[in-house]
Protein backbone atom coordinates (compact mmCIF):
# COMPACT_ATOMS: atom_id res chain seq x y z
CA UNK A 1 0.00 0.00 0.00
CA UNK A 2 3.00 2.67 1.24
CA UNK A 3 1.46 6.14 -0.53
CA UNK A 4 -1.36 5.97 -2.45
CA UNK A 5 -2.81 9.16 -3.84
CA UNK A 6 -6.00 8.55 -1.89
CA UNK A 7 -4.11 7.17 0.91
CA UNK A 8 -1.76 10.04 2.22
CA UNK A 9 -0.50 13.26 0.17
CA UNK A 10 3.08 12.40 -1.25
CA UNK A 11 4.16 15.91 0.59
CA UNK A 12 3.21 14.51 3.83
CA UNK A 13 4.35 11.50 3.26
CA UNK A 14 7.88 13.10 2.68
CA UNK A 15 7.55 15.11 5.79
CA UNK A 16 6.99 12.11 7.86
CA UNK A 17 10.32 10.99 6.45
CA UNK A 18 12.10 14.04 7.81
CA UNK A 19 10.65 14.07 10.98
CA UNK A 20 11.88 10.19 11.42
CA UNK A 21 15.46 11.80 10.24
CA UNK A 22 15.08 14.87 12.21
CA UNK A 23 15.53 16.50 9.24
CA UNK A 24 12.86 19.79 10.14
CA UNK A 25 13.51 22.76 11.39
CA UNK A 26 12.46 23.29 14.93
CA UNK A 27 9.33 25.24 14.39
CA UNK A 28 8.41 22.49 11.44
CA UNK A 29 8.89 20.02 13.64
CA UNK A 30 6.83 21.06 16.10
CA UNK A 31 4.41 21.73 13.70
CA UNK A 32 3.98 18.31 12.21
CA UNK A 33 4.31 17.11 15.83
CA UNK A 34 1.07 18.24 16.80
CA UNK A 35 -0.77 16.98 13.47
CA UNK A 36 0.47 13.79 14.61
CA UNK A 37 -1.84 13.57 17.71
CA UNK A 38 -4.79 14.33 15.60
CA UNK A 39 -4.33 12.45 11.80
CA UNK A 40 -3.64 9.10 12.78
CA UNK A 41 -3.05 8.47 8.99
CA UNK A 42 -0.29 10.41 9.28
CA UNK A 43 1.28 9.27 12.61
CA UNK A 44 0.69 5.90 10.80
CA UNK A 45 2.90 6.96 7.66
CA UNK A 46 5.11 8.12 10.15
CA UNK A 47 5.68 4.84 12.11
CA UNK A 48 5.81 3.15 8.30
CA UNK A 49 8.92 5.13 7.56
CA UNK A 50 10.18 4.60 11.41
CA UNK A 51 10.19 0.84 10.59
CA UNK A 52 11.15 1.07 6.73
CA UNK A 53 14.72 3.08 7.95
CA UNK A 54 15.12 0.43 10.49
CA UNK A 55 16.50 -1.43 8.08
CA UNK A 56 19.73 0.20 8.13
CA UNK A 57 20.02 -0.47 11.54
CA UNK A 58 21.82 -4.01 10.60
CA UNK A 59 24.60 -2.44 9.20
CA UNK A 60 25.92 -0.88 12.74
CA UNK A 61 28.03 -2.56 14.56
CA UNK A 62 27.32 -3.81 18.28
CA UNK A 63 29.48 -2.22 20.51
CA UNK A 64 29.62 -3.46 24.34
CA UNK A 65 29.54 -0.45 26.97
CA UNK A 66 31.75 -1.23 29.92
CA UNK A 67 30.10 -2.61 32.83
CA UNK A 68 30.53 0.71 35.37
CA UNK A 69 27.79 2.28 32.38
CA UNK A 70 24.81 -0.20 33.28
CA UNK A 71 25.86 0.41 37.35
CA UNK A 72 25.89 4.31 36.96
CA UNK A 73 22.44 4.08 35.23
CA UNK A 74 21.17 1.70 38.25
CA UNK A 75 22.11 4.61 40.22
CA UNK A 76 20.66 7.52 38.33
CA UNK A 77 17.39 5.29 38.11
CA UNK A 78 16.88 3.30 41.68
CA UNK A 79 19.31 5.30 43.62
CA UNK A 80 21.82 2.74 45.37
CA UNK A 81 24.29 0.42 43.45
CA UNK A 82 22.47 -2.82 43.23
CA UNK A 83 25.57 -4.52 43.89
CA UNK A 84 26.58 -3.10 47.00
CA UNK A 85 23.43 -2.57 49.05
CA UNK A 86 23.22 -0.14 51.75
CA UNK A 87 22.02 -2.35 54.25
CA UNK A 88 23.97 -5.35 54.04
CA UNK A 89 27.20 -3.46 53.80
CA UNK A 90 26.29 -1.42 57.63
CA UNK A 91 25.37 -4.89 58.99
CA UNK A 92 21.89 -5.81 60.39
CA UNK A 93 22.21 -4.42 63.95
CA UNK A 94 23.18 -0.87 62.52
CA UNK A 95 20.54 -1.21 60.26
CA UNK A 96 18.29 -2.37 63.12
CA UNK A 97 19.65 0.99 65.27
CA UNK A 98 18.92 3.01 62.38
CA UNK A 99 15.71 2.09 61.89
CA UNK A 100 15.27 2.71 65.32
CA UNK A 101 16.41 6.22 64.89
CA UNK A 102 14.18 6.56 62.43
CA UNK A 103 11.15 5.33 63.77
CA UNK A 104 12.24 7.91 67.21
CA UNK A 105 12.60 11.01 65.01
CA UNK A 106 9.05 9.63 63.27
CA UNK A 107 7.03 9.70 66.28
CA UNK A 108 8.60 12.81 67.97
CA UNK A 109 7.51 14.03 64.59
CA UNK A 110 4.22 13.06 64.81
CA UNK A 111 3.73 13.59 68.99
CA UNK A 112 4.69 17.47 68.46
CA UNK A 113 2.67 18.23 65.45
CA UNK A 114 -0.33 15.87 65.50
CA UNK A 115 -3.67 18.11 64.00
CA UNK A 116 -2.00 18.82 60.65
CA UNK A 117 -1.29 16.18 58.24
CA UNK A 118 2.58 16.32 58.39
CA UNK A 119 4.65 15.78 55.04
CA UNK A 120 6.91 13.18 56.31
CA UNK A 121 10.58 14.92 56.83
CA UNK A 122 12.89 12.82 54.72
CA UNK A 123 15.57 11.34 57.13
CA UNK A 124 19.25 12.12 56.41
CA UNK A 125 21.85 9.71 56.38
CA UNK A 126 25.02 9.25 55.45
CA UNK A 127 27.39 6.32 55.38
CA UNK A 128 31.35 7.71 55.47
CA UNK A 129 33.47 4.77 55.10
CA UNK A 130 37.11 3.69 53.60
CA UNK A 131 37.31 1.97 50.36
CA UNK A 132 38.51 -0.99 52.13
CA UNK A 133 36.10 -0.34 54.53
CA UNK A 134 39.11 0.14 57.98
CA UNK A 135 36.90 2.88 58.95
CA UNK A 136 33.30 3.41 59.04
CA UNK A 137 30.80 5.71 60.69
CA UNK A 138 27.17 6.13 60.38
CA UNK A 139 25.82 9.10 60.13
CA UNK A 140 22.42 10.17 61.06
CA UNK A 141 20.74 14.03 60.80
CA UNK A 142 18.67 14.85 63.77
CA UNK A 143 16.41 17.80 61.98
CA UNK A 144 15.09 19.00 65.24
CA UNK A 145 18.14 19.55 67.05
CA UNK A 146 20.14 20.33 64.01
CA UNK A 147 22.71 18.09 64.69
CA UNK A 148 24.07 15.47 62.96
CA UNK A 149 24.77 11.52 64.90
CA UNK A 150 27.60 9.14 64.36
CA UNK A 151 28.15 5.89 65.04
CA UNK A 152 31.18 4.48 64.85
CA UNK A 153 31.48 0.63 63.66
CA UNK A 154 34.75 0.09 62.29
CA UNK A 155 38.28 1.82 62.56
CA UNK A 156 40.33 4.05 64.45
CA UNK A 157 42.90 7.09 64.50
CA UNK A 158 46.35 6.20 64.10
CA UNK A 159 48.30 6.54 67.02
CA UNK A 160 49.06 10.02 68.12
CA UNK A 161 46.99 11.35 65.52
CA UNK A 162 42.92 12.03 65.23
CA UNK A 163 40.08 11.58 63.10
CA UNK A 164 38.58 15.10 62.14
CA UNK A 165 34.74 15.38 60.31
CA UNK A 166 34.45 17.49 57.21
CA UNK A 167 31.49 18.99 55.30
CA UNK A 168 32.00 19.64 51.70
CA UNK A 169 29.19 21.65 49.70
CA UNK A 170 29.67 21.51 46.03
CA UNK A 171 32.74 22.91 45.48
CA UNK A 172 33.88 25.00 48.47
CA UNK A 173 35.97 24.49 50.47
CA UNK A 174 35.42 21.77 53.41
CA UNK A 175 34.02 23.01 56.59
CA UNK A 176 35.16 21.11 59.86
CA UNK A 177 32.54 19.62 62.11
CA UNK A 178 35.00 18.86 64.43
CA UNK A 179 37.57 15.99 65.90
CA UNK A 180 35.67 13.03 66.63
CA UNK A 181 36.25 11.37 69.99
CA UNK A 182 38.15 7.55 69.99
CA UNK A 183 35.11 5.73 70.17
CA UNK A 184 31.73 5.10 70.03
CA UNK A 185 28.42 7.74 69.28
CA UNK A 186 28.61 11.37 69.29
CA UNK A 187 26.95 14.35 67.65
CA UNK A 188 28.25 17.37 66.01
CA UNK A 189 25.89 20.47 65.26
CA UNK A 190 25.40 21.36 61.60
CA UNK A 191 26.57 24.78 60.83
CA UNK A 192 22.90 26.72 59.71
CA UNK A 193 24.93 27.83 56.38
CA UNK A 194 25.43 23.71 55.60
CA UNK A 195 21.25 22.66 56.48
CA UNK A 196 20.07 23.97 53.53
CA UNK A 197 22.03 22.00 50.90
CA UNK A 198 21.98 18.88 53.52
CA UNK A 199 20.85 16.71 50.85
CA UNK A 200 24.00 17.36 48.24
CA UNK A 201 26.73 17.19 51.31
CA UNK A 202 29.66 15.00 51.54
CA UNK A 203 30.99 13.61 54.45
CA UNK A 204 34.55 13.23 54.98
CA UNK A 205 37.27 12.22 57.62
CA UNK A 206 40.57 13.15 57.93
CA UNK A 207 43.49 12.10 59.53
CA UNK A 208 45.21 14.88 61.48
CA UNK A 209 47.43 15.74 64.13
CA UNK A 210 46.96 15.42 67.93
CA UNK A 211 43.94 18.76 68.31
CA UNK A 212 43.16 18.76 64.80
CA UNK A 213 44.25 20.29 61.70
CA UNK A 214 46.33 23.44 62.39
CA UNK A 215 45.07 25.44 59.14
CA UNK A 216 41.44 24.80 59.37
CA UNK A 217 41.83 22.72 56.22
CA UNK A 218 42.38 18.86 56.25
CA UNK A 219 46.13 18.62 56.03
CA UNK A 220 46.31 14.87 56.13
CA UNK A 221 45.19 11.59 53.87
CA UNK A 222 41.38 11.87 53.97
CA UNK A 223 40.02 7.83 55.57
CA UNK A 224 36.77 8.06 54.79
CA UNK A 225 34.09 9.46 52.51
CA UNK A 226 29.96 9.79 52.36
CA UNK A 227 27.26 11.28 50.26
CA UNK A 228 24.59 12.51 52.12
CA UNK A 229 21.03 10.93 51.10
CA UNK A 230 17.32 11.08 51.93
CA UNK A 231 16.33 8.03 52.82
CA UNK B 1 20.50 -11.69 19.85
CA UNK B 2 17.55 -11.83 22.20
CA UNK B 3 14.21 -12.71 19.90
CA UNK B 4 11.46 -9.72 19.48
CA UNK B 5 9.12 -12.50 22.01
CA UNK B 6 11.42 -11.60 24.64
CA UNK B 7 12.20 -8.47 24.67
CA UNK B 8 8.49 -7.23 23.85
CA UNK B 9 7.77 -9.87 27.29
CA UNK B 10 11.10 -7.59 28.87
CA UNK B 11 9.99 -4.51 28.07
CA UNK B 12 6.33 -5.00 29.26
CA UNK B 13 7.60 -6.59 32.68
CA UNK B 14 9.59 -3.19 33.04
CA UNK B 15 6.33 -1.46 32.50
CA UNK B 16 5.87 -3.09 35.88
CA UNK B 17 8.19 -2.09 37.60
CA UNK B 18 10.12 -5.15 37.45
CA UNK B 19 14.09 -4.16 37.77
CA UNK B 20 15.21 -7.41 37.26
CA UNK B 21 13.44 -7.60 34.03
CA UNK B 22 14.98 -4.15 33.14
CA UNK B 23 18.48 -5.58 34.06
CA UNK B 24 17.80 -8.19 31.29
CA UNK B 25 16.98 -6.00 28.96
CA UNK B 26 19.65 -3.90 29.02
CA UNK B 27 22.25 -6.98 29.14
CA UNK B 28 20.28 -8.01 25.60
CA UNK B 29 20.12 -4.90 23.98
CA UNK B 30 22.84 -2.13 25.03
CA UNK B 31 25.01 -3.60 22.96
CA UNK B 32 23.09 -2.79 19.69
CA UNK B 33 22.19 0.92 20.78
CA UNK B 34 24.90 1.49 22.45
CA UNK B 35 26.63 0.68 18.47
CA UNK B 36 23.91 3.32 17.38
CA UNK B 37 24.67 5.94 19.50
CA UNK B 38 28.32 5.65 19.11
CA UNK B 39 27.17 6.44 15.25
CA UNK B 40 25.68 9.76 15.91
CA UNK B 41 28.25 10.83 18.48
CA UNK B 42 31.29 9.25 18.25
CA UNK B 43 32.65 10.28 21.01
CA UNK B 44 32.69 7.41 23.74
CA UNK B 45 32.28 9.52 27.21
CA UNK B 46 29.00 11.21 25.47
CA UNK B 47 28.17 8.23 24.12
CA UNK B 48 27.89 6.15 27.44
CA UNK B 49 26.11 8.93 29.25
CA UNK B 50 23.54 8.83 26.31
CA UNK B 51 22.98 5.11 26.68
CA UNK B 52 22.05 5.73 30.20
CA UNK B 53 19.65 8.40 29.15
CA UNK B 54 17.97 6.50 26.48
CA UNK B 55 17.92 3.50 29.13
CA UNK B 56 16.16 5.78 31.57
CA UNK B 57 13.65 6.58 28.80
CA UNK B 58 12.81 3.21 28.13
CA UNK B 59 11.98 2.35 31.49
CA UNK B 60 9.88 5.24 32.18
CA UNK B 61 8.41 4.92 29.18
CA UNK B 62 8.18 1.37 28.99
CA UNK B 63 4.51 1.03 29.04
CA UNK B 64 3.98 3.19 26.37
CA UNK B 65 5.44 0.93 23.66
CA UNK B 66 2.89 -1.72 22.74
CA UNK B 67 0.91 1.69 21.96
CA UNK B 68 3.10 2.39 18.95
CA UNK B 69 3.04 0.08 16.44
CA UNK B 70 6.83 -0.52 15.49
CA UNK B 71 8.78 -3.62 17.07
CA UNK B 72 10.20 -3.47 20.21
CA UNK B 73 13.84 -3.66 18.90
CA UNK B 74 13.01 -0.27 16.83
CA UNK B 75 11.31 1.49 19.55
CA UNK B 76 14.26 1.44 21.24
CA UNK B 77 16.75 2.04 18.82
CA UNK B 78 14.57 4.99 17.78
CA UNK B 79 14.97 6.48 21.40
CA UNK B 80 18.52 5.46 21.28
CA UNK B 81 19.07 7.49 18.41
CA UNK B 82 16.97 10.54 19.28
CA UNK B 83 18.35 10.85 22.66
CA UNK B 84 21.67 10.78 20.34
CA UNK B 85 20.50 13.33 18.36
CA UNK B 86 19.82 15.44 21.08
CA UNK B 87 23.12 15.23 23.06
CA UNK B 88 24.42 15.90 19.78
CA UNK B 89 22.08 19.29 19.30
CA UNK B 90 21.92 20.49 22.95
CA UNK B 91 24.09 23.18 22.32
CA UNK B 92 22.07 24.49 19.42
CA UNK B 93 18.58 23.71 20.45
CA UNK B 94 16.89 23.73 23.69
CA UNK B 95 15.18 19.86 23.67
CA UNK B 96 12.28 18.39 26.28
CA UNK B 97 14.45 16.20 27.86
CA UNK B 98 11.96 13.57 27.08
CA UNK B 99 11.47 14.41 24.07
CA UNK B 100 13.22 11.09 22.38
CA UNK B 101 10.74 8.84 23.55
CA UNK B 102 7.56 11.29 22.90
CA UNK B 103 8.93 11.35 19.26
CA UNK B 104 7.24 7.80 18.25
CA UNK B 105 3.38 9.09 19.09
CA UNK B 106 1.14 6.48 20.35
CA UNK B 107 -1.60 6.53 17.71
CA UNK B 108 -3.50 3.29 16.97
CA UNK B 109 -0.83 1.54 14.65
CA UNK B 110 -2.21 0.40 11.10
CA UNK B 111 -0.85 -3.03 11.45
CA UNK B 112 -1.11 -4.09 7.57
CA UNK B 113 1.11 -1.02 6.75
CA UNK B 114 3.47 -1.73 9.51
CA UNK B 115 3.72 -5.39 7.64
CA UNK B 116 4.16 -4.18 4.42
CA UNK B 117 6.99 -1.24 5.76
CA UNK B 118 8.69 -4.27 7.69
CA UNK B 119 9.02 -6.45 4.38
CA UNK B 120 9.92 -3.30 2.70
CA UNK B 121 13.01 -2.67 5.47
CA UNK B 122 14.82 -5.19 4.07
CA UNK B 123 15.11 -3.78 0.61
CA UNK B 124 16.42 -0.65 1.84
CA UNK B 125 20.39 -1.19 1.59
CA UNK B 126 19.77 -2.61 -2.29
CA UNK B 127 17.50 0.12 -2.45
CA UNK B 128 19.93 3.28 -1.44
CA UNK B 129 22.15 1.24 -4.21
CA UNK B 130 20.49 2.39 -6.59
CA UNK B 131 20.66 6.02 -5.99
CA UNK B 132 23.51 8.23 -6.91
CA UNK B 133 26.22 7.63 -4.90
CA UNK B 134 26.00 11.48 -2.99
CA UNK B 135 22.56 10.47 -2.79
CA UNK B 136 22.53 7.33 -0.92
CA UNK B 137 25.61 8.53 1.26
CA UNK B 138 22.96 11.55 2.11
CA UNK B 139 20.22 9.40 3.55
CA UNK B 140 22.61 7.43 5.30
CA UNK B 141 24.41 10.58 6.69
CA UNK B 142 21.01 11.61 8.39
CA UNK B 143 19.82 8.31 9.33
CA UNK B 144 23.28 7.12 11.02
CA UNK B 145 24.93 10.50 11.94
CA UNK B 146 21.83 12.03 12.52
CA UNK B 147 22.73 15.31 10.47
CA UNK B 148 20.91 17.90 9.36
CA UNK B 149 20.03 19.49 6.29
CA UNK B 150 22.85 22.04 7.26
CA UNK B 151 25.81 19.73 7.81
CA UNK B 152 24.45 17.84 4.50
CA UNK B 153 24.91 20.80 2.22
CA UNK B 154 28.34 21.70 4.22
CA UNK B 155 29.74 18.36 3.22
CA UNK B 156 28.31 18.27 -0.08
CA UNK B 157 29.09 21.79 -0.92
CA UNK B 158 25.31 22.34 -2.08
CA UNK B 159 22.78 25.00 -0.81
CA UNK B 160 20.75 24.14 2.00
CA UNK B 161 17.76 23.84 -0.11
CA UNK B 162 19.52 22.08 -3.20
CA UNK B 163 19.83 19.77 -0.86
CA UNK B 164 16.62 19.66 1.16
CA UNK B 165 15.21 18.87 -2.93
CA UNK B 166 17.77 16.43 -3.24
CA UNK B 167 16.95 14.31 -0.17
CA UNK B 168 13.26 14.46 -0.55
CA UNK B 169 13.61 13.57 -4.32
CA UNK B 170 15.91 10.91 -2.76
CA UNK B 171 13.33 9.32 0.01
CA UNK B 172 10.31 9.59 -2.70
CA UNK B 173 12.71 7.22 -5.16
CA UNK B 174 13.42 5.06 -1.78
CA UNK B 175 9.84 4.96 -0.93
CA UNK B 176 9.12 3.60 -4.59
CA UNK B 177 12.19 1.39 -5.12
CA UNK B 178 11.12 0.07 -1.81
CA UNK B 179 7.57 -0.91 -2.52
CA UNK B 180 8.19 -2.87 -5.57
Amino acid sequence: MTTGPDDIPQDDSLLAAEYVLRLLDPVEDAAFRARLATEPALAAEMTAWTTRLSGLDADVAEVAPRPAVKTGLERRLFGQPQRLPFWRRVGLWQAVSLASVALAAFLALQSLQPPQPVAPTPLFVSEIAAEDQSLRLLAVYDAQAAELRLTRTAGSAAEGRVLQLWAIAGDAAPVSLGVLPETGTTAVILPEALRAGLADLVLAISDEPAGGSPTGAPTGAVLAVGQVSAL
Amino acid sequence: MATTDEIEDLIARSALGDRAAFSRLYDRTSAKLFGIILRVLKDRASAEDALQDAFMKIWRHASRYSANGASPMTWMITIARNTAIDHLRRKRETVDADDAADRLVSSAPNPEQSAVAAGEARRITACLDELEQDRGAAVRGAYLEGRSYADLAESFGVPLNTMRTWLRRSLQRLQECMAR
